[in-house]
């Protein structure tokens, strides 16, 4: 206890000199726990965004579809499993059906996916309400990428084309109704939705799908002959391999400030140790042995790491808060259609993160405090009492 | 002078047939009867406009019925050699270059043939239209000032490309002379019109036509009969695999 | 009195030692920061260099106005005269022509039937010339799995996925089934000389790279080329300069109304990264304002302990009647020497640091036990202009203001105090 009170006395009489390192060692942890969680809250609202517009809570795919191959799209398509139909009447399921199609914007022929989907969906966050209008013309629905591509806007008329399950041709004119922003661009790029119940009749495929994405709350998930289920651990698998490769990037950038901070308290302990001689000369004419002396001046160390902690949390909580409740705003432009994500990002950190941040720096300030003091063990009392290092 | 006695005779024949036939299904028989027949060898080329340059593709076809086409590209130099075999609803293609023959899968089928406005499925089609579509007149019309009548075909089954088709028949030849194949839906997809027709042993056929795909911009493939001979014996073996290596 | 001072510093290891090494590696920490993280962002914008646009991109306008469909009846013909004009106007790029294509790869059996079928997408790249910038924009040689590099006419990579899904092995003939430029179906043997990594499933799932002149041939384009990409000969984008030759080349067929003139355009505007590119450099700004920022407070304490270190001697100064002032700045003036030596000797170590991970690199793919792949998964340092400055600044100011803070305190010391504290 009494080393604990005269290592604090003497930190905090040190005065500026541990402030400053108090406050650069604050400053790579908030900046550290700062950095990790846009990071975090990056990855998170790109896997969010991707599960809720284009995975749901996983997907059952026709057995001959293969989201590589858009030619696998003549075939893969069944009927409804049985099984799945009355969660698809509660909605905690959406069936989509998806065939090849061509449109010839300019009168250049141009290979597109058209994928029917209810509009009264809840599952995928695609805006797909505005399917729900219904005219003469068969309302569509496209991305901004895909507008951008074709030249096409709001409320104009484009041919489809496209064959029967039986290989008529059929072309008809669809209207787009809606155009809206995502930043999945599986579910943009070279795409039309349509309304599966009219894509079902056009197509003549008449209640059948070609793949079955399931609400994110569904834990059963029964086994449907015809059909492989694919997890969200499948899905996301590119994601998170690509996750992992930029955080192992990302990682040194924090071992560079880190490093930056313990040169701070490094150079800090040497000095102390040099400028302390008499000091420790005095303490151990007092009784006080080498090994308390080493632990109390690497206790005044550490104690930067603890002071930093909590002068970090004094300005970083509120300042990290505030910027996970209102996202970090990014300078590109802001589209009043559709759903506007990726014009901010939300940081999200975890306990995890924070406790396992502050361990870390706590430990690694505790050995980097320890360091210089291994010269007090050839410490004698009376060099040190004369001011001599020995 | 032979020729005259003929048309001569068609045209008789068909004024009488005019007054009896009512029934547009019976102009398509007629017109099926005269334009099929049992083989046939045909020399032709085939224009097509691309948006930087006009190519020419020149190939002969050995044809049994409407079910089986042996086909084999003379010019250019590139597409010399390369062959292609239809039996029925399969379709094989020979490339001189990779001595392989491969066959044409379903969705290459629906691929444009040489750049052309016809795909292979185009080309592959059952041209007996009165197995596949009912047909009902429309008023009259004319066509490169040859008096026409105007038939409406829907389809009679499911698994057919052109869902309904408007063809233009000559009255007096039972030739076609313009065609215009429709999506299911009504819209217009492609068109036909028959620029040029002649008399060979004795029957009428199309010695040039224009395909268009009006939804494509472009002028559409020119499609040119250079010679043609009917009903001439044709052996077995040419409508084998083994012949696309020969 | 400068020459002075400066004696006294490179004499007396005591009062400089400490504080140049630790104004060192801070400044040396800064440094190499800055050329790491320009790196990354190099990085990113290299794979899309690399693998799509090219630094700049030259295609037909109309070519250019459906990029993403790869229209290749709209590609550009007369390719040698157009490559070489390039290469004589603009010789700071090494320019390159590229076929982008699709197709069907054929696999045959023993009686030359189908086995297999898979669509494939391909790079048409020039690998008969060795000196090609290709080998190294696609990393070729090293992302050989299986087999080598395609040596002889007709060779072809394929992604290692797609040959084990194909169950092809190097050495086997296969054909693949497109359609030349003008629409015909094309269909051509090629023999598999090695198989590759691309790093994205999308890619290795399907992708193949055949040698430019084979698919000329196979696709009836003798002398034409879907695109001529330009890269800077060190590899790296020079936006502004980019721009200006990009301006230049379009300025010659500005007034054209063919549609296969050659248009040109840069990395920035073809790749849709505008935004992108917009937002990592604002983000980059951030880290290194953050980073110099604690540099600087470090630095600041390094003055203030600077200070304290030689709390004696400038008691024996003042005590002998040197003038407070003058020793005040007498430790200004020292600790911008301190500063600059610091600073030079960081950024120096820095540099050399930064420019050795510049040409080795870091593989972040290692650490992984996945590498090998075509997509660089290797982050290579980039030093800039600004990378020799950035130190500089917190090494300089920081220490100067540490000083100049913490020498405040000469001024409170007492005279009549200094011989009691000199004592003790």
């Amino acid at each position: 206890m009494l080393m604990l009170k005269l290592a604090y006395r003497n930190i905090i009489g040190a005065g500026m000199r541990t402030w400053l390192n108090v406050a650069a060692l604050s400053f790579a942890f908030v900046t550290i726990i700062f950095l990790k969680g846009v990071y975090n809250g990056m990855n998170d609202q790109v896997e969010r965004a991707t599960i809720d517009a284009l995975y749901g809570g996983g997907q059952y795919w026709h057995e001959r579809y293969d989201p590589y191959d858009p030619q696998s799209t003549v075939d893969a398509h069944g009927n409804i499993p049985e099984v799945l139909r009355p969660l698809i009447k509660q909605k905690g399921a959406v069936p989509i059906l998806i065939r090849q199609g061509t449109i010839y914007p300019g009168g250049r022929f141009r290979n597109i996916l058209l994928k029917g989907i209810d509009p009264q969906q809840k599952i995928l966050a695609i805006p797909v309400s505005a399917l729900a209008e219904r005219n003469r013309t068969i309302p569509a629905m496209i991305g901004t990428r895909m507008a951008k591509h074709t030249g096409l806007h709001i409320n104009d008329l484009i041919t489809v084309q496209w064959r029967t399950s039986h290989g008529t041709f059929d072309a008809r004119e669809v209207m787009i109704v809606n155009i809206f922003k995502t930043t999945v661009q599986e579910i943009d790029n070279d795409q039309i939705w349509i309304p599966i119940d009219i894509m079902q009749t056009i197509t003549e495929l008449p209640d059948q799908a070609t793949m079955i994405i399931m609400n994110k709350e569904n834990i059963t998930i029964p086994t449907v002959p015809g059909w492989n289920f694919r997890d969200l651990n499948f899905l996301l698998q590119d994601l998170h391999s690509l996750v992992e490769m930029k955080s192992m990037g990302g990682s040194i950038f924090y071992t560079i400030l880190l490093l930056l901070a313990m040169l701070a308290i490094f150079d800090t302990q040497v000095l102390s140790i040099w400028h302390r001689r008499k000091e420790m000369g005095t303490l151990m004419a007092l009784g006080m042995t080498r090994t308390q002396l080493i632990g109390l001046f690497t206790l005044e160390g550490s104690f930067h790491g603890i002071l930093a902690a909590l002068v970090g949390a004094l300005y970083g909580i509120p300042l990290l808060s505030y910027v996970a409740r209102n996202g970090w705003g990014l300078p590109q432009s802001t589209d009043d259609f559709g759903f506007a994500f990726g014009d901010r990002i939300f940081p999200s950190y975890s306990l995890g993160l924070i406790v396992g941040t502050t361990i870390l720096v706590l430990v690694i300030t505790t050995i980097v405090s320890f360091l210089p003091t291994k010269k007090i063990a050839s410490l004698k009392p009376t060099d040190a009492l004369k001011g001599k290092m020995t | 002078m032979r020729l005259r006695f003929y048309s001569f005779c068609i045209a008789v024949s068909s004024l009488s047939l005019q007054a009896q036939i009512v029934s547009g299904d019976d102009i398509l028989e007629k017109v099926d009867r005269a334009m099929n027949s049992k083989t046939r060898i045909v020399m032709s080329t085939m224009v097509i406009h691309g948006r930087r340059d006009i190519r020419t593709v020149q190939a002969q076809s050995w044809q049994r019925g409407t079910s089986d086409a042996y086909t084999e590209y003379l010019a250019p130099a590139r597409e010399k050699g390369t062959k292609m075999l239809k039996l029925n609803d399969m379709l094989w293609t020979y490339s001189p270059s990779t001595d392989r023959t491969i066959m044409i899968s379903q969705h290459m089928l629906r691929q444009s043939v040489m750049g052309s406005d016809l795909s292979y499925e185009d080309m592959m089609e059952d041209p007996h239209l009165p197995n596949l579509y009912s047909a009902v007149t429309s008023p009259d019309d004319t066509v490169n000032g040859r008096a026409c009548w105007v038939l409406d075909l829907s389809a009679k089954k499911e698994d057919i490309a052109y869902y309904s088709r408007k063809v233009w028949v000559d009255k007096v030849r039972y030739i076609i002379l313009r065609e215009h194949l429709f999506a299911k839906s009504a819209k217009l997809l492609k068109t036909v019109d028959i620029t040029e027709v002649m008399n060979v042993q004795n029957r009428w056929a199309v010695k040039s036509a224009v395909y268009k795909d009006v939804l494509k911009e472009g002028k559409g493939t020119e499609f040119n009969v250079l010679s043609i001979k009917f009903d001439d014996v044709l052996p077995d073996h040419i409508f084998t695999k083994a012949s696309l290596r020969r | 009195m400068i020459a002075f001072l400066w004696k006294g510093i490179v004499r007396d290891r005591s009062r400089s030692l400490f504080p140049v090494l630790i104004v060192t590696i801070g400044v040396m920490l800064t440094v190499f920061l800055h050329a790491y993280i320009h790196g990354a962002i190099t990085m990113l914008i290299q794979t899309t260099a690399h693998f799509n646009t090219g630094h700049v991109r030259v295609m037909t306008k109309a070519y250019a106005k459906e990029a993403d469909q790869i229209p290749n009846d709209l590609a550009l013909l007369g390719t040698d005269t157009l490559l070489s004009s390039l290469q004589k106007q603009f010789p700071e790029l090494s320019w390159t022509p590229r076929i982008r294509f699709g197709g069907l790869l054929d696999v045959p059996d023993k009686n030359g039937e189908t086995r297999a079928q898979s669509p494939v997408f391909g790079f048409a790249v020039d690998m008969k010339n060795g000196n090609s910038p290709e080998w190294n924009m696609l990393n070729i040689k090293n992302s050989v799995i299986r087999g080598t590099v395609p040596a002889k006419r007709g060779d072809i990579l394929i992604a290692d996925g797609l040959a084990t899904a194909l169950q092809i092995v190097p050495g086997e003939t296969i054909t693949l089934i497109g359609s030349t430029m003008n629409g015909s179906m094309s269909v051509t043997n090629f023999t598999i000389a090695g198989t590759v990594r691309f790093g994205v499933s999308a890619m290795d799932r399907g992708t193949i790279i055949a040698d430019l002149s084979d698919i000329q041939a196979a696709m009836d384009m003798q002398n034409g080329s879907g695109e001529i990409l330009g890269f800077f000969r060190d590899d790296v984008y020079h936006m502004d300069q980019a721009d200006r030759i990009t301006k230049a080349f379009n300025a010659q067929h500005e007034h054209s109304i063919d549609e296969f003139v050659p248009v040109m355009g840069t990395l920035r505007t073809q790749s849709g990264m505008a935004d992108y590119l917009d937002l990592i450099d604002a983000y980059s700004g951030v880290i290194i304002g953050i980073f110099v920022f604690a540099m600087s407070i470090v630095l600041w304490n390094t003055g203030l302990t600077g200070s304290l270190r030689r709390y004696g001697e400038i008691g024996v100064r003042i005590a002998i009647g040197e003038e407070k002032g003058h020793v005040y700045r007498s430790m200004l003036v020292e600790s911008v020497f301190v500063g600059i030596i610091g600073s030079s000797f960081g950024t120096m170590f820095g540099l050399a640091i930064a420019y050795y991970v510049q040409e080795h690199g870091i593989n972040i793919g290692e650490m992984m036990k996945n590498n090998s792949m075509m997509m660089s998964n290797v982050i290579r340092a980039r030093i800039t202009s600004f990378t020799y400055i950035i130190g500089f600044l917190p090494g300089l100011l920081a220490t100067l203001l540490g000083t100049a803070i913490s020498g405040i305190g000469i001024y409170k010391r007492q005279t009549a105090q200094l011989f009691k504290e000199l004592e003790t």
